[in-house]
């Protein structure tokens, strides 16, 4: 992760989007839990975003806000 | 005026018909009087949540993009709190970009060789990696 000189939004060139789910899925633990900055490889800004998004992904049910829970 | 973004979660027992009579009614708050226009509407279709609400495990999602003034937002919301059969709404200000399907499949094919290069490249990165998420 040392050698990640950017993040992969960066990268892209890409907004985080809360209706992407599948894309937010990946910055999630197994638990549902946001991934730490030092897990993700984001950077501050993205970093940030991402933390919005995904909590308006889980209000809109699109993520779960703890996975497992219902099962 | 403001470019908006909203999210509707249906039940999803209604068809595609009676969705489309609830967003005219919906919408018919926002143009009133040429107050606001609509840009974009875009049908999901029937999703499953990802957790219960109100009992329900799938809900019908529509997104619809618009413009208006700040103060019709209230008056919208004020009819959408009173819709039983809405599970759930968010409007959130439009981020500026058209709502384009999930294009995850070619994501994902992105994401995969990077990972498989970092691991390859440089085995010692990877353990540096590891002892840095023990101290902490």
């Amino acid at each position: 992760m040392a050698f990640r000189k950017s993040c992969r939004f960066c990268d892209e060139e890409r907004r985080v989007d809360y209706k992407d789910a599948q894309v937010l899925e990946r910055f999630i633990s197994d638990r549902g839990k946001i991934l730490p900055r030092r897990a993700t490889g984001l950077c501050a800004k993205h970093q940030r975003h991402l933390g919005s998004a995904i909590k308006r992904s889980r209000y809109l049910a699109l993520l779960p806000y703890i996975r497992g829970y219902h099962d | 005026m403001r470019e908006y973004e909203i999210v509707y979660i249906f039940r999803s027992s209604f068809t595609p018909e009676e969705i489309e009579a609830k967003l005219d009614r919906y919408h018919a708050i926002l143009t009133r009087d040429d107050r606001g226009e609509v840009t974009a509407v875009e049908q999901w279709g029937k999703r499953q949540l990802a957790y219960p609400i109100r009992g329900q495990t799938n809900g019908y999602y529509v997104v619809t993009q618009f413009s208006a003034d700040p103060v019709i937002i209230a008056e919208l919301e004020r009819v959408l709190k009173l819709d039983e059969e809405l599970l759930r709404y968010l409007i959130v200000l439009s981020e500026g970009e058209l709502p384009i399907p999930s294009s995850m499949g070619e994501d994902s094919e992105d994401e995969r060789p990077r990972s498989r290069k970092r691991r390859d490249d440089d085995d010692e990165d990877d353990e540096d990696e590891d002892d840095e998420e023990e101290e902490e």
